[in-house]
């Protein structure tokens, strides 16, 4: 019997510091035994326990894409005992993952459909993946238009810097990139992501949005694309809560009868409505 | 499966001769609680008992277990895989509503995509012999409300029931009967089956608590907001008890401990009554007062557990009826419930 609960073993193979306040940092994990690696199959949305000596696991949200082979990354802002330990650490360190956990982004609803990626602050890292999965060669044609609008609080906050500027070169991706504020570097664009959704959005015609930021972006967002026609269908996003089992055991990540560990993380505003506020 | 007769008075040393094949765990005294422990020579297996303080769930899912183990290395850490604890076993005395949790719990943890190793290795090494209850023994026992009842084979894989003069012993399953030549006896005809019907009809009535509990399932999927919420949970203490007594609570917590160059990580039980257990790094808690742990509590035992598994997770011992420091009767609610 397969024993969900054994981390698999990885190596950090590179460490990014992502942002000037140096508390989020993206891992890149490679696997110690190749096998694991054809084992590991994930799709963008997913999520994994990291594992780190003497400290325990935390639940992260893959930032990778499975276009990308050979490792997977996570983004992980400096926050509890695992997560500021796994700050500490240099490349090279051996940890461990368990994993792929939960639901993905429902790439094959999105296919054939225009998308709509909103993301805000450091909840850019599955929105990332899913990006990156749509605009891989063997995949672009499979999507319609994609427009993603990401916004951070100041530039330095700003996360993928070098994949942004990348996308940004490309024809086949509307990227639109925003800052609360500005500092005398900044060239781009100033306002909140839902004052720019409203002004790149596309119509709702055959499109999906999906959306992943703070609960303010989400709140001040989601009115946006209801004026704009899009149902509830057709707005994704992903929950986070307290998790530790991962697989719908352990029995506090639940909203009403659904675990977010294995029935989400990734809901529609129509799925969520069925559901209790409690998260 | 075939049935049998053994003599009243041989029960006890049946037992005890298992105990000396093989690893039993018995109801027995201890102090002035019935508790289930590994019988060891001298112990007295109590045959005639009420029900044990503690639930039997313990067997199969530990207060707390070793998930796997780790080393520490130059490198970080290497894992040197899963412990495997589980010998078989034999479990005497059940009462059919605990014998019930394991068929309850048997859901959540033997899913189909995610099967929970430790716990179904457990299970299947672990003969479970249950003991009817002639007498359900306590006014707070409800077990017929929540589709049991005294005299139930659910969970069992051989049954014992009383007949006065003489044991009906009921082989239920494969694992029951390769216990078999512990049961030696004459054989039960039909008979059998009249003389239980009987007692198992008087046991029913004797049972004098009953609630509506299977009719709340519908009024809970439109209630979660009501006024209701505010009043049950005003006197609880968080302390746990109803939840660590409780034979379907399966709640639990996953934590590392480490000495020197090797860690473990550790599986323990955990109660939906702690403020901690939803709270999240950032400080949110999303059921930040006892009122939404009282309601998730409630909710999860005759709401959820009936949308995923078509089952009410709670089986009638009562325990937590028995038990709460400030006297919070499961029985009230659901019957509060029902009339909202």
């Amino acid at each position: 019997m397969q024993n969900p609960y054994l981390p698999i073993p990885v190596v950090v193979s590179k460490i990014i510091t992502e942002v000037e306040t140096k508390d989020i940092k993206t891992f890149r994990l490679e696997f110690l035994n190749k096998e694991d690696e054809a084992n590991f199959k994930y799709l963008p949305g997913q999520f994994a326990e990291l594992s780190l000596y003497g400290k325990g696991e935390s639940p992260i949200g893959i930032a990778s894409s499975p276009t990308q082979p050979g490792y997977i990354e996570f983004t992980v802002q400096k926050a509890g005992v695992v997560t500021s330990t796994l700050h500490e650490i240099e490349e090279g360190t051996h940890m461990g993952v368990r994993g792929p956990l939960g639901n993905s982004w429902p790439i094959e609803y999105l296919e054939g459909k225009n998308i709509v990626v909103v993301g805000g602050g450091f909840a850019f890292t599955t929105l990332r993946s899913l990006i990156n999965y749509m605009i891989h060669d063997d995949n672009r044609k499979r999507f319609g238009n994609i427009t993603v609008i990401y916004g951070a609080r100041t530039p330095g906050l700003l996360i993928y810097k070098d994949e942004l500027a990348e996308w940004q070169k490309r024809s086949d991706i509307n990227l639109n990139v925003t800052v609360d504020k500005g500092d005398a570097s900044w060239k781009g664009r100033e306002g909140f992501v839902p004052t720019v959704c409203k002004e790149v959005a596309p119509g709702s015609e055959n499109a999906v949005t999906v959306i992943c930021g703070p609960p303010v972006m989400i709140r001040f967002t989601l009115p946006v694309f209801f004026d704009l026609g899009f149902s509830k269908e057709n707005i994704v996003t992903s929950l986070e809560m307290r998790m530790k089992c991962g697989i719908g055991k352990c029995g506090r990540c639940n909203v009403g009868n659904k675990y977010v560990c294995k029935d989400g993380p990734v809901f529609t505003l129509a799925e969520l409505d069925k559901l209790t506020k409690e998260y | 499966m075939e049935k049998r007769y053994i003599k009243k008075d041989s029960l006890n040393g049946r037992v005890k001769k298992m105990a000396e094949a093989g690893l039993v765990y018995a109801p027995v005294k201890d102090g002035d609680n019935v508790l289930f422990q590994v019988l060891t020579p001298g112990m007295e297996p109590l045959t005639a008992y009420a029900n044990s303080k503690n639930a039997p769930k313990n067997f199969f899912f530990p207060h707390t277990e070793k998930l796997m183990k780790y080393t520490r290395t130059e490198k970080g850490m290497a894992f040197s895989g899963e412990l495997a604890e589980a010998r078989e076993a034999v479990l005497f005395g059940v009462r059919p509503c605990d014998a019930r949790s394991f068929v309850l719990l048997d859901m959540l943890f033997d899913q189909e995509k995610y099967r929970d190793p430790y716990y179904i290795a457990r299970r299947e090494k672990t003969t479970v012999i249950s003991l009817a209850c002639i007498h359900p023994p306590y006014t707070t026992c409800f077990c017929t409300s929540v589709a049991g009842g005294p005299t139930d084979a659910a969970g069992a894989d051989i049954l014992l029931t009383d007949l006065g003069d003489r044991y009906l012993v009921e082989f239920l399953t494969p694992k029951g009967e390769k216990l078999e030549a512990h049961f030696s006896g004459d054989k039960a005809g039909d008979e059998a089956d009249a003389r239980k019907q009987a007692i198992a009809a008087q046991a029913e009535q004797e049972i004098t608590s009953r609630i509506p509990a299977k009719e709340i399932k519908p009024i809970l999927d439109v209630n979660f907001e009501h006024p209701f919420w505010n009043t049950i949970h005003q006197k609880c203490l968080a302390c746990g008890t109803c939840t660590y007594l409780c034979p379907t609570c399966h709640c639990f917590d996953i934590s590392d401990e480490q000495k020197g160059d090797d860690g473990i990580r550790l599986r323990n039980w955990d109660s939906c009554m702690f403020p901690l257990f939803t709270l999240e790094t950032s400080g949110h808690n999303p059921r930040p007062t006892q009122k939404e742990r009282w309601r998730q509590r409630a909710m999860h035992k005759f709401k959820y557990y009936v949308d995923n598994f078509n089952a009410i997770a709670c089986v009638g011992c009562g325990r937590c009826v028995m038990y709460c420091p400030v006297n919070i009767d499961i029985r009230k609610i659901v019957t509060d419930i029902s009339k909202l």
